[in-house]
């Protein structure tokens, strides 16, 4: 396939040696003179002439005068514009192109000399030949390479971008960047197993691999590590654990210590009742919608922590103490939540977890075992165990005959193995799924619990018995509101999957009249979620501008849809924020109920003060289901960041909305998330420099906001558990540097604004504005740390999450 | 016979033998003597799910070595407590209100928003509610007029329903009477009720009220609303030619404060209404002196009628109100002496609350001799002290445009903007800057509760 090795020799090695102007030119020129000769035939004039060009500047860009250098350079630009431009031309015309690849080596060989990597990889890009960049690469610059081609695959086409991405695994490869590999192996989804153990077998150094499993356990992939990877058995049980995620509890609690925010908050603390005038303690009844919120502020200020002051409190030693007299303030399914919750307070912890909610298990109130269920399947939220025990106990229950006990199960099932694709729980949900005699909630929560566990599988059978089930609804079961989660359980098996999804789109085509729009709109903007397609943007935003008149509500579907679709990229991201203020400004009230969803995603956890004002505006809005919109997308952008502007706002409107029950729950709620995990935690799907998106994290969030499209008979009727989904994003953001036997390291860190430096010359700096901290640190949204000691090498290119740290060899105090 | 290891919690058990020949209970138990875990409550998670007694052991296909994990304690059981919690949301609509710590709205049926805020402010004085409680449907005073009568009944109404529901309250009956008794509420513009002056409204109610609430015995000046609202005014007429000097007394239900340039609070707006040098032919009006109850009405005189336009117009001047109004100063010589004592008292409480006990004895043992001689004065004594407990705003540059609000002080302190059907919670500084001096609402009526002691 590359013939022409000579003038890729005879290009660059003249221009390489740039301290020698005059003596190397002849030399140059006679050699490519001659095969100028040589292959004079079989060039066309035009060609000639292109070739005498580049010749002339190659020269020239020798040249002993700065000023003609600069010329002949920018020049060169010039010619690779045309040869792009011939190359289209003579492809369309079926033309051969041999002559003109021969250019585009010796240009390409060029720039890569001359630290114009993006130019040599727009050019190969041009003329569809990146394989060609392998050869040109060297260790001083693969890197910038790797990241132009990786940051620029995100803007093109379906099959070009992962060309690309393939592209720069390979070169990562070839240097033996594993990490880097890595973290595009994850990205490449389809190929992601083969690529990951190409990369776990890459190296023996054991430190790399335990690195490389924090990766994939913070990714989320299921993964068995095996004898290829590691052949020793202590080796192997040691990188299962990791990749199983248990040392996460472990890490996040390290953190919490560090930080010092051991200590339990309450409600109250939250609340800070005391900072609002005017209004005291008001009444002292209990309302059950206000303790029904305290049980989830509480689960979601103290998550992780395994100690809070409504559950866990004092009750270890009489256990109807405290915990159970909280539980039973209470009502009903509320009472679920509030032993859910327990499951939330001990997250990730499954040791004690299980041992805490097992008494509940034996309660003979309905709604506590449905609750203790849920919580079992939210401790093991994202933590595998080879025992599988959150598995063995919910399947107990799972056909059992209460309602509320099957559904916790379920769930349950759906938020403790997201993602892992376990093929039991594909026979035993779609048997829930089939079954005539299931009720509609218990069918819709078996949905998502599968779309959850095989989202973005494209699982043509988890798909036929989801299709199958919706076209089976009676009219009235159409009408429930609750049926838009089961075209959401059918997105979440295409997440992220684009094209894969037009089989399925075609079926819904069928579907009964009062869902189908419904149900296509909300599968397009699922399959294209995290992608920055353009043109699906475009295309839900034309769906936007429609004028319903027959009370359909697919439109705010395709608002949600184009967050998602739009959160792919910082400029999209930025373009969709302005585009949804038109909606807001344009659009109908379906529209605008779902705009402040739309930037609460886009911007979750990441407070931009535009979107936070837009937000505050709206959360003051004449339509109650706009405002509590913005009330609980204030707590999403601010979710896990303490953000003392949003704080303080929601005080002021929990003071504004203290009559309206509804409100105030929201306001609440958003306060919870504002302080989730005591801001520790982060519900973005993406990571490891916001490059890699796990599809549970967005998944989890999907399904929250579907269901807040209509509130009032979601989260704040009797399916208030499904916020729980959330905990599916919930990740520490934090950075923790471990030593290679996994033992915390502290060691001195810039945590600093990131910069951009693709495409940048030589080794810019990458954070800007720097703080040095010692670690553990929080990270926050847009923040980048590196280390600030040369002690110690990361075993990580990205410094989020665990890290492992080596001794540098050449280090001396 | 395998041996394996059991996880519980965070504790790990090595080398458990498991006898495979007899049921998996053996086992169980086996760990109950470790753990302290009963068996049936223990849940071990082998191959498949979890171990069931009459499990076979040989299916199971237990290896040596193997990990299991077992999950199970031995706490008690959450119960639920034999008297659940009370929840507001159960509770009758009545209940409801009082857990919501005010009373409901009135709505607006028209340019009413005059006789709300009036009604509402009202409304804050609890001895003016059980005064009408005490009012029978059907006794009629002779002196008292079907119309007067219809109103009082209506008036009690509407304040029982606002004190028993959560919702907004319509005050249509309430209405209705008022527009038979007082005609000029029943104004009409382009077939529209017209806005009204609610300083009017409150007049006719207070003084229609004062007719009908008489006790059995009593005649009508002496009824219930004078001994709450009533402010008796000495005038003393001094004729600065002849020197001559005589007393007058009237009886009113509110004080004016006449608003004119070098007005900038309540206190000289007072003292400006009842000094008025009215020059007229030769007896000049002198210094005037009151006697107050307990709750004491001030009205800002904002309004005045401006002939060229032909309407009330509107003095936007800021005139500043305190929270704690003195009225000590403008008191009559013989009320200022009955007020000595228990002024004292009331210092003598608060200096205690700021810890200057020693000085406080001394004078108060003093006083109190005193005032146990005034054994003709009830327990509660008057101070000249009042707190502010509502006010009556309007907004607009007109008495009969605009809108009125009013704004009510509660029990605990917190107070509550009575927007028509729209009740909402306002800070105590949000009050004082009622005041005036702009576009936005300004204090019209203030109701002012005597401190007691």
């Amino acid at each position: 396939m590359s013939p022409p090795e000579n003038p890729n020799g005879a290009g660059p090695a003249a221009p390489s040696d740039p301290a020698q102007p005059s003596q190397p030119q002849p030399p140059a020129k006679s050699k490519g003179k001659k095969k100028d000769e040589k292959k004079d035939d079989d060039l066309s004039e035009e060609d000639l002439a292109l070739k005498e060009q580049l010749e002339l500047y190659v020269v020239r860009a020798q040249d002993a005068d700065p000023g003609v250098q600069k010329l002949a350079l920018e020049s060169m630009r010039n010619l690779a514009g045309e040869i792009a431009q011939e190359f289209q031309k003579r492809q369309d015309d079926d033309m051969p192109i041999d002559a003109l690849m021969e250019l585009v080596q010796q240009i390409v060989s060029f720039h890569m000399k001359h630290n114009a990597e993006p130019e040599a990889v727009d050019l190969l890009m041009e003329v569809e030949d990146l394989d060609l960049l392998v050869e040109h690469v060297d260790s001083t610059n693969y890197k910038r390479t790797c990241l132009y081609l990786t940051s620029s695959s995100r803007y093109l086409p379906a099959p070009d971008d992962m060309l690309a991405l393939d592209i720069a695994y390979t070169i990562y490869m070839k240097f033996e960047d594993h990490t880097n590999a890595l973290r595009i192996a994850l990205l490449l989804d389809n190929k992601s197993m083969q690529y990951v153990k190409q990369v776990y077998t890459g190296t023996d150094d054991l430190s790399k691999k335990k690195q490389f499993s924090f990766m994939i356990a913070r990714h989320g992939l299921p993964m068995e590590i095996d004898d290829d990877i590691a052949t020793d058995d202590n080796d192997r049980e040691i990188l299962q654990e990791l990749v199983n995620n248990t040392k996460l509890s472990e890490g996040y609690l390290t953190l919490a210590r560090d930080i010092e925010v051991m200590e339990a908050k309450s409600p109250e603390d939250i609340y800070k009742v005391h900072l609002i005038d005017g209004r005291g303690a008001s009444s002292s009844l209990d309302s059950a919608r206000q303790n029904l919120a305290a049980t989830f502020v509480n689960a979601f200020v103290n998550a992780g922590f395994g100690q809070d002051k409504l559950m866990t409190a004092p009750s270890d030693s009489s256990s109807s103490g405290a915990s159970g007299n909280w539980l039973f303030k209470n009502k009903e399914h509320g009472k679920a939540s509030a032993a859910a919750s327990l499951g939330m307070i001990l997250l990730w912890d499954t040791d004690s977890g299980l041992a805490q909610l097992d008494k509940y298990l034996h309660s003979n109130d309905a709604h506590v075992v449905a609750g203790a269920l849920l919580g079992i399947g939210i401790v093991t939220c994202g933590v595998k165990n080879d025992c599988d025990p959150a598995l063995a106990i919910l399947m107990e229950y799972v056909n059992k005959d209460d309602t509320n006990i099957r559904i916790g199960a379920i769930l349950g099932l759906g938020i403790a193995y997201a993602g892992s694709q376990k093929e039991e729980l594909k026979t035993y949900l779609s048997t829930v799924l089939g079954d005539n005699q299931s009720t509609l909630e218990i069918l819709i929560f078996s949905a998502i619990s599968l779309g959850l566990v095989f989202v973005g599988s494209c699982n043509e059978e988890i798909a036929q018995s989801i299709i199958l089930a919706l076209m089976e609804r009676s009219e009235t079961d159409l009408a429930e509101p609750i049926i838009r989660l089961l075209p959401v359980a059918l997105g979440l098996l295409y997440l992220g999957k684009q094209e894969s999804v037009e089989a399925t789109a075609e079926v819904s085509k069928t579907f009964d009249e009062k869902i189908r729009k419904y149900c296509d709109v909300t599968l397009m903007s699922l399959a294209y979620a995290g992608t920055g397609n353009v043109l699906k943007v475009q295309k839900l935003l034309g769906i936007c501008s429609q004028h319903l008149e027959k009370g359909e509500t697919h439109q705010g579907p395709a608002v949600l849809g184009i967050a998602l679709i739009a959160m792919a990229e910082e400029l999209g991201a930025e373009m969709a924020v302005r585009s949804l203020e038109r909606l807001l400004q344009y659009g109908e009230q379906n529209i605008r109920r779902a705009v402040p969803l739309a930037l609460g995603i886009l911007c979750i956890s990441n407070p931009k003060v535009n979107v936070m004002d837009t937000l505050s505006r709206l959360s003051h809005d004449a339509d109650a289901d706009v405002s509590m919109a913005a009330i609980i997308s204030l707590g999403l952008i601010g979710a896990g960041t303490n953000n003392a502007r949003i704080a303080g706002m929601l005080r002021n409107l929990s003071s504004y909305y203290y009559k309206e029950a509804a409100h105030l729950f929201c306001v609440r709620i958003a306060q919870g998330l504002v302080h989730l995990g005591k801001g520790l935690l982060t519900l973005s799907p993406y990571h490891s420099d916001r490059f890699l998106l796990s599809p549970m994290a967005l998944g989890g969030l999907v399904t929250v906001l579907h269901a807040c499209l209509d509130m009032k008979s979601t989260i704040l009727g009797k399916y208030h558990y499904i916020l729980y989904i959330i905990v599916l994003a919930m990740q520490p953001r934090m950075l923790l540097t471990v030593d290679e036997d996994l033992k915390p390291l502290p060691v001195p860190v810039r945590v600093g604004q990131a910069v951009d430096v693709v495409g940048q010359a030589g080794r810019p700096k990458t954070i800007t504005g720097f703080q040095t901290h010692s670690t553990p640190v929080l990270l926050a949204a847009g923040e980048r740390a590196e280390l600030a000691t040369e002690k110690y090498i990361p075993l990580s290119s990205v410094l989020e999450g665990f890290v492992i740290l080596k001794k540098n060899p050449e280090y001396n105090e | 016979m395998p041996t394996v290891s059991v996880k519980w919690q965070k504790e790990t058990f090595p080398g458990i033998e498991i006898d495979t020949s007899q049921p998996p209970t053996v086992f169980k138990t086996q760990l109950y003597t470790l753990t302290g875990v009963p068996p049936e409550r223990q849940k071990i998670m082998v191959k498949g799910g979890i171990l069931k007694d009459d499990a076979d052991w040989s299916t199971l296909g237990v290896k040596e070595g193997q990990k299991l994990m077992m999950i199970g304690t031995a706490d008690e059981i959450v119960k639920a407590p034999e008297k659940g919690p009370v929840f507001v949301e159960d509770l009758p609509e009545e209940e409801q209100a009082v857990a919501l710590g005010h009373s409901a709205g009135l709505y607006n049926l028209g340019n009413t928003c005059y006789m709300n805020s009036t009604l509402q402010c009202l409304h804050s004085v609890p001895e003016l509610k059980s005064a009408l409680l005490s009012y029978s449907d059907n006794v009629r005073g002779n002196a008292v007029d079907q119309a007067s009568h219809n109103l009082t009944v209506a008036t009690r109404n509407t304040f029982g329903e606002l004190d028993q529901s959560v919702r907004p309250v319509a005050p249509l009956l309430f209405l209705q009477t008022l527009r038979k008794k007082y005609p000029q509420f029943a104004q009409q513009q382009n077939n529209v009720y017209m806005q009204q002056d609610a300083e009017e409204c409150w007049t006719q109610l207070v003084y229609t009220l004062s007719q009908t609430l008489t006790s059995e015995t009593s005649e009508p000046l002496t009824g219930p609303m004078k001994e709450l609202f009533g402010i008796d005014l000495v005038s003393r007429v001094h004729c600065a030619e002849s020197g001559e000097e005589s007393l007058e007394r009237e009886s009113v239900y509110s004080l004016k404060c006449h608003i004119s340039h070098d007005v900038n609070h309540l206190h000289e707006g007072l003292k400006h209404g009842l000094k008025s040098e009215l020059e007229k032919a030769s007896p000049s009006l002198g210094r005037t002196a009151l006697y107050t109850r307990e709750y004491l009405t001030v009205q800002f005189v904002r309004f005045f009628w401006k002939r060229e336009s032909n309407q009330k117009a509107k003095i936007l001047r800021k005139v500043d109100y305190p929270l704690e109004l003195d009225v000590y100063d403008f008191c009559s010589d013989e009320l200022k002496q009955k007020l000595q004592a228990p002024r004292q008292m009331l210092r003598d409480v608060e200096n205690a609350k700021f810890g200057l006990k020693t000085q406080a004895k001394a004078s108060s043992s003093k006083e109190n001799e005193g005032s146990s001689t005034d054994s003709s004065v009830p327990k509660k004594q008057l101070t000249g002290i009042y707190d502010l407990i509502a006010v009556l705003t309007h907004k607009g540059r007109s008495a009969d445009s605009g809108h009125y609000v009013g704004w009510v002080k509660q029990d605990d302190g917190k107070w509550i903007e009575f927007d028509d059907d729209n009740p909402s919670i306002r800070k105590e500084e949000e009050i004082l800057k009622l005041s005036g001096g702009g576009d936005w609402h300004m204090a019209y009526i203030c109701l002012y509760k005597a401190r007691v002691i």
